[in-house]
Formats: structure tokens, sequence, C-alpha cells
């Protein structure tokens, strides 16, 4: 029982990564990105690349996979989603809907549709602790995404960026009158979103396989982890993946995988049913 | 008194009336009819999405929920049962029916994108489920329906035409159903909700109630369609039937392109989108897998980067069957 | 008359807190059947909430409302409707993509069948003179226009007790006039009012009584001249700037 706690909060602190990501595109540009688990996938791509021709371990590879898909997720931003801000709610939600489909079957047609994995020599290792196995590929992606997770939290409350992103999470209207650029904010803050959840699947590279659709695993995960934690502060990202990996590795103790999958979704959509002004932007 | 012979109307009749005569003149094992059956099938499921996101304007991202549980309770049913999937269809649609009770009280409150997430997670977790569950739907691999002949009464046929001619009687029937919630009293509900949920409330509406039924009759149908999909493919897998970009968008996009919340708008979506579809599969997928999905998710990003305002923007008002052309002739 | 007319309305020491802000602190007003109330106040003085809180679209924070007997406060909007009190909306909140006539008989529905309350829409614009504008589109009528819909669409609901929250603000004096009438026959025919308004002129002529709030409290109430002249509601309008003066032209 302390083992799957353990685990579970191992777990967490990578959701709690992935989840920030989220996080930040929804609280600061106001969209729900549907493609978001795509930009998950392709960071374990990039990652595994990086392993299988560059040879590098997963956990710098996702240094290179959280500047990729920065940029682009910068560009997506400037060339896709700035223009329908101001569209009904059907239009943004078929837009990232048709990106995901676009970023699936790219991938598909890029990569090919075979699972791949690294090895690393830590693959199978751990830590004993008491009667604990800290396994080794979890501890060590829970320690970057905490990281990972510190930076960000100093580089929004320090950096001139990083006021501005969370300047226009609060009122963007007042932004734009302390001189903001909303536009150019919106795309930093999606790049850097997206880029934060490709580290998230960089790192888990060691545990998981990588495919075209790896992506759509972890929606639901994701999103609860959101909803749960509050959107755009860090903390609130923290607890929610947290509370996610516990859960999810609380409930495979108890339940089948099934159950485990519905109590997840009854979950979310309990939260979601009983915060919605938490999830409304007020535009 | 609602008037029974409109422009609409009109054309509608005669257009069921070309399309039984089809089969007549291709050879009924072809590919067109198989096509036009298909195109069909999906404008009927079409419609049923068209209840909730038309005449309710709620964007659902996972009607395909429903839809893979028509298929799979009908084809349960009958393989491990021996129950014909005419009773099959009855028992998913009432399922279903529960399933989109149930979904209603947590998403009640929930509008726009994050109505679209919860149904998107409904349906992703129907599919995982189904995936995970090997024993009851046979998981990843899916399930088959041998093929037994002419049967009518277990719902198997020898000819596509016999299909084709149930498929165009169950869109008659969708469309039969959207007719008369959008022009009922039901349906000037609907559009209140739509378009002021608090005036709405307040002109003594009980928006909860309205939505519930809407999104029951939706998911009902939704499962009927499901069902008739299965015996027509006789094969289906859970990744197919509860897919996001193959059921839940396509037949959203059927609607959109074809024009929100109108009576036409899925027939004319389904008849131009998917012997374009299959069009494209021909040429492209023989090429690469996932090209053909590629090119069309790209399309779409590109026609509403075009038109943000959707085709809805495109069509013109007249068009639109429901209260609108009834009420012009009624007033006093 | 010896005996008092049964209260129709109660509002019960009713009080609406956002965080640590009163919009409503701790409210209590009865209305007789067939009573013109006014509910009068400076601008963001809680007129808005207290309706809101009375037809079920604002959740109270405290006390309760209190509808022929029957406790309606926590009830959904449309319950409230049923039992009969229904408001306008300020801004005129209707359907914008529906006709005149669409958003009236939708409003009808409440207590009657289709074809019912498609007549029952039709008489009401006959009402309000708007018969020509049936088939038009809400969204292209002009406010004055869309305050008479506003008007016919809550009187479709069958209600009671009707709120008016600042009908007349879009009106030209004929038009007030004519509104006026109206909801004066509607009295006579058994309707009780409680009105929002800032038109000194048409609530002096029209209201058997005033309520005045400031603040979320209720300062003071009477008829019209016993507020009129009253120091404390004198100080609330002019202290606040309120820029209606009709309080000192009732006195002189």
């Amino acid at each position: 029982m302390t083992q799957a706690l353990i685990d579970g909060i191992l777990l967490g602190g990578v959701y709690a990564v992935i989840a920030l990501g989220l996080s930040l595109v929804y609280g600061v540009v106001g969209i729900v990105n549907f493609a978001h688990g795509a930009f998950l996938m392709l960071g374990m791509y990039v990652s595994w690349f990086a392993w299988r021709h560059l040879g590098l371990d997963p956990l710098a590879g996702s240094v290179l996979s959280f500047g990729a898909v920065f940029v682009l997720g910068y560009l997506v931003q400037r060339a896709l989603i700035n223009r329908v801000l101001a569209a009904p709610p059907a239009a943004q939600i078929f837009l990232t809907v048709g990106l995901l489909i676009a970023m699936e079957n790219g991938a598909l047609l890029l990569f090919g549709s075979d699972f791949r994995s690294v090895s690393v020599p830590y693959q199978l290792q751990g830590y004993q602790i008491g009667g604990i196995f800290l396994s080794a590929p979890y501890l060590y992606a829970f320690i970057s995404a905490i990281a990972l997770g510190g930076v960000l939290e100093l580089y929004l409350a320090r950096s001139w960026t990083g006021r501005a992103i969370r300047a226009v999470a609060q009122d963007p209207m007042a932004a734009t009158l302390a001189g903001v650029d909303i536009r150019r904010t919106y795309a930093r803050a999606f790049g850097l979103g997206v880029a934060l959840t490709a580290f998230g699947g960089g790192i888990i590279l060691p545990y998981i396989t990588v495919s075209p659709t790896i992506g759509g695993q972890y929606v639901v995960l994701m999103f609860t982890a959101v909803v749960l934690g509050g959107l755009g502060s860090v903390r609130g990202a923290l607890v929610g993946g947290l509370a996610v990996g516990i859960i999810q590795s609380l409930s495979a103790l108890l339940f089948s995988i099934q159950l485990e999958n519905l109590c997840l979704f009854v979950i979310f959509i309990t939260v979601l049913s009983l915060r919605p002004q938490g999830i409304v932007k007020g535009m | 008194m609602r008037p029974a012979i409109t422009p609409a109307f009109v054309l509608f009749v005669l257009f069921v009336v070309a399309a039984s005569l089809l089969p007549l003149g291709f050879d009924p094992r072809g590919h067109v009819l198989r096509v036009a059956a298909m195109a069909l099938l999906f404008a009927a499921t079409a419609q049923a999405w068209n209840i909730v996101g038309g005449l309710a304007n709620r964007i659902s991202l996972g009607h395909a929920g429903f839809f893979g549980i028509g298929a799979y309770s009908s084809t349960l049913l009958y393989l491990r049962l021996g129950v014909s999937p005419w009773i099959g269809l009855l028992a998913g649609a009432a399922l279903a029916a529960i399933a989109a009770a149930l979904l209603s009280l947590p998403t009640v409150r929930l509008q726009g994108h994050y109505f679209a997430l919860a149904t998107l997670a409904f349906a992703q977790v129907l599919q995982v489920i189904a995936n995970s569950w090997p024993g009851l739907t046979g998981g990843p691999l899916g399930l088959s329906i041998p093929f037994a002949g002419s049967q009518p009464l277990k719902f198997s046929f020898r000819t596509v035409s016999s299909y084709y001619w149930i498929i165009l009687a169950l869109l008659v029937v969708s469309c039969a159903v959207f007719h008369l919630l959008a022009t009922g009293a039901i349906g000037y509900r609907l559009r209140a909700v739509r378009e002021n949920e608090q005036a709405a409330e307040a002109a003594g509406v009980d928006t909860a109630r309205v939505k519930l039924i809407a999104s029951v009759v939706s998911a009902a149908l939704t499962a009927a369609c499901g069902t008739v999909f299965a015996q027509f493919t006789y094969y289906f897998d859970p990744d197919s039937i509860f897919s996001l970009p193959g059921i839940s968008v396509r037949m959203a996009m059927i609607v959109i392109v074809g024009g929100l919340g109108t009576l036409g708008g899925p027939i004319v979506g389904a008849l131009f989108l998917i012997p374009l579809e299959e069009a494209s599969n021909a040429v492209l997928s023989s090429k690469a897998a996932g090209l053909s999905q590629f090119a069309f998710a790209t399309i779409l990003m590109a026609a509403i980067l075009i038109q943000p305002r959707g085709m809805m923007a495109l069509w013109p008002k007249r068009w639109s069957a429901g209260a609108k052309l009834t009420v012009e002739r009624t007033s006093r | 008359m010896i005996a008092p007319s049964p209260m129709l309305l109660q509002a019960d020491s009713i009080a609406v807190r956002f965080g640590g802000l009163k919009a409503v602190d701790s409210v209590s007003f009865a209305l007789r059947r067939g009573e013109i109330v006014g509910l009068i106040g400076p601008n963001g003085a809680g007129k808005t909430t207290i309706f809101n809180s009375l037809v079920g679209l604002q959740r109270l924070s405290g006390g309760r409302v209190v509808l022929e007997g029957e406790t309606i406060s926590g009830m959904k909007p449309h319950r409230i409707a049923a039992r009969g009190m229904t408001k306008t909306f300020q801004n005129a909140a209707l359907f914008p993509e529906m006709t005149v006539i669409e958003n009236v008989t939708t409003a009808a529905l409440l207590r009657h069948d289709l074809a019912h309350a498609r007549r029952l829409a039709a008489a009401m614009l006959e009402k309000f003179e708007l018969t020509p504008f049936a088939q038009a589109d809400v969204a292209d009528l002009t406010l004055p226009l869309k305050a008479l819909v506003e008007m016919a669409r809550a009187l479709a609901t069958g209600p009671k007790v009707l709120l008016l929250d600042e009908v007349m603000a879009a009106l030209t004096h004929s038009e007030m006039d004519e509104v006026m009438g109206v909801i004066r026959t509607l009295r006579d025919e058994g309707l009780t009012f409680l009105v929002v308004e800032h038109h000194m002129r048409a609530i002096m002529a029209l209201c058997d009584r005033l309520l005045v709030v400031n603040f979320g409290r209720l300062i003071a109430q009477g008829t019209p001249s016993e507020v009129a002249n009253d120091p404390v509601v004198v100080e609330a309008y002019l202290g606040s700037g309120a820029v209606h003066a009709g309080a000192s032209h009732a006195r002189s």
C-alpha cells in the first residue's frame, strides 16, 4: 500500500509538470487545447530520436524536446490559434481537434505505427529504502519534473515575460494597457505550455513506450490534474498532478484496470461539474 | 396547428423517393451503393448529433460513446445470447439513453469547451474499458459478426441493397425525430436555452430538463445507428467504434459543413463529405497510412482559419427548417 | 378595509454576500396583492441584486423569500416563474436569433401547449401594439421596442407578481404614459408589481408605496410623498450625487 503511494507520488510529479503545461495554456490563452496530448507524444519522439541518434539519455533529450516543441508551439499559436481567439467556441474546439488529428497522423506518416522504447542502464534498477522500492526511472523523472517546475515558478515570478504571462492570465485588458504585447505573450505562454508537457513526455520514456497515439491515453489524466489543482498556478498543478498519480496508483491496487479508468473519469467529471466557475475564464 | 406541407418537406420527400430508387440502377453488390449506404448512415448519425450540437448548440465530442454502446450492445447480445439484433438495437438505445441521463447530471451547467471536454473524456473512457476487457468485449481484437446469409429476423441480408433500404428508413426516422423536436414546444425551449440560458430560466423554461431530453433522445438515436453500422460492416473494434476523429468528429463535421441546426444539413453534409473521404482514401491511403486523415485534418483547420464563424455564416437563414417556417404560416 | 389583504410576497431579512461585500444586507419587505411598489435608490444600491435573489437567479446568503405562503428561496428561476413571479431584465435579455413572436411564445409555453401559446403570444403582442414586428428578429429591434417585447415576454408567463427592472429607461414620455397605463390596467386585473425605475415622474405617479435602498440596506419606506420628504432619503440621493432630483420636485 505504501509502495503504491510512493509510486503514485513519483508518477504524480511527472503528471504535475504535464498538467502545468496544460494549465498554463488554459489559464493564459483561455482555450482548451485538445491537441495537448499530441505535444506530449512529440516530446517523446524528439527524446527518442535524440537517444537513438545522438546517444543522449532521455533526461537530457527532454531538454531538447522542450526547446523544439517550444518553437513549434510558439508558431502554432501565432499562425493558428491567435486567429480564432475571437471566434465562436465551436471554431476553437475544432481547430485544436483538427490539430490533434493532423499531428497524430503526421506522426504516423513520419514515424510509422511501431511502438518505440528506449533502453537505459538504470531501467530496471532502483533504490531500496526500508520496505519500499524506488524505481530509478520513476525517481529520476520525478526529480527532473520537480526541478523544471521549480525553474518555471522562478521564471514566472522574476522574469519580465513571466510576469507578463501572469498579468495576461489575470486581466488581459489591464495587461494591454500596461503595455504588454498580448499576442506575443499568448504565443510564449502556449509555447511554454506545450514545451513543459513535451518535457514531461521525454522524461517518462524510460518506462513508457511511444506511438503516435500515446497522447490520447494521457488526456483524461492531464485534464483531471488541471481541474483538481485549479488553473494557472504551479502549486495547483503540483497538487493536481500528485493527486492524480496517487489516485491512479491506489486504484490500480484496488480495482481492475477498467474500474481504475472509470474511477478517474468519475473524479474528473465530478470536479468539472462542481467548479464550473473555476474553469470559465473571465474574459 | 402544424402545417405539413412546406417547401422543405416536399424537397425531403423527393429526396427519399429518389434515394430509394438508387439500388435499382446499380449492381446491388457494387461499391457505389456501399458508399451511398455509408453516407446515409452517417447522415442519420449526424442528424442525431444535430439535436444536441445544432438545436441545443452544445458541441459534443463524445457521441462515439453512444455509437459504440449501440454497436456493442446489439452485437454482444447476438453473439453471446443469440438475441436478434433488432431487439439488440432497442437494448442499445435504452442503454445509451441511460448513459446520457447519467452523464447529464454533472454536465448540465457545462458549456462550450468544458462540455466538449467532458464528452470527450466519456468516449475515451469507454474506449479504454472496451480495450481492456477482453472477456466481455473481445478487447482490442474487436468483434466479428458472422455472415448468416438471408435471415431478416436476425438482421442479416444477402444484398447490399437490403441494408441500404434499412439505412434509408433509419435516416427518415432520424430526420422525423429531429423535426418533431425542432418544431415542437421543446424546439422553442431548446433554442431559448441555446441563445440565453438565464433569460430562458426566467421565462419559465426548465433548462436542465430540456437539455436532458435532447441528450437522451440524441444518444438513443446514435446508438441505433451504431447497431446498424455493426450489422452492415460485420466487424468493429474499440479504437474504431469509439474513435474521436473517425466517429465523433466526423458526425460533427458533417452537420457543421451541411448547416448546423438545420434538417437538411446532415444529409447535404454527409452526401458531400463521405464520398469525398472515400475518394481521397482510395487515392491517398495506398500511398501511406494516415495520409488521408492528415489531409482531412489540414483541410478542416484551413476551413476554420479562412472562415472562423464557420459554414453557418455562409448558410442562408431562409433554409432553416423548423419553427421559423412554421410560425410564418400560423401566426394568428 | 379593516383587515389587511394577505401578503402575496414577503422578503424576510434577505442578504446577499459576495466574498466580503454585502450587496444586500438584511432587507425585509412585503407586497400586498394588487400593489404597485417602487424600489428606488442610487446606482449600485443593490436593486438588481434584490430582484435577482427574488426570482432565483441569485443565491441568498441569508434570509428567505415567501410567495403566497410558500418559501421559494433556493428554487430555480423556472420553478419560481411557475409559481407566479418573474422579472424583466435591465438590458432586455431576449433570444436574439428568434423572432419577436417566438420570444413571447417561448415564455407562454410555461403554462400552455404550443397552439395556445402561439395564440397567447399574438394577443400579448397586440396589447403592446407590437403586432407589426411579430416576425422581426429581436436583434434588429431598437431599444424601446426591445423593452416592450421584454414586458410582453414576462407577462406571457402568467405571473402574479411582476418585477420590472427599468423598463422605461429607453422610452419617450408618451411611450412611458402608455406603459404606465398598461401597468395600471394589469393591476386592476389582479397583477402585483415591484418596479425599479430612475424616472421619478413615473415612480411618483405609478407607485402606491416606495422602498428605498442604499448600500444594500432598506433605508426608508412609505408613500411617495412620505419618502420624498424623508431627510434620510434626500441625503442618500444628493449625497451620492444621483442625477434625478425628483425628490426635491415632489417636495415643492
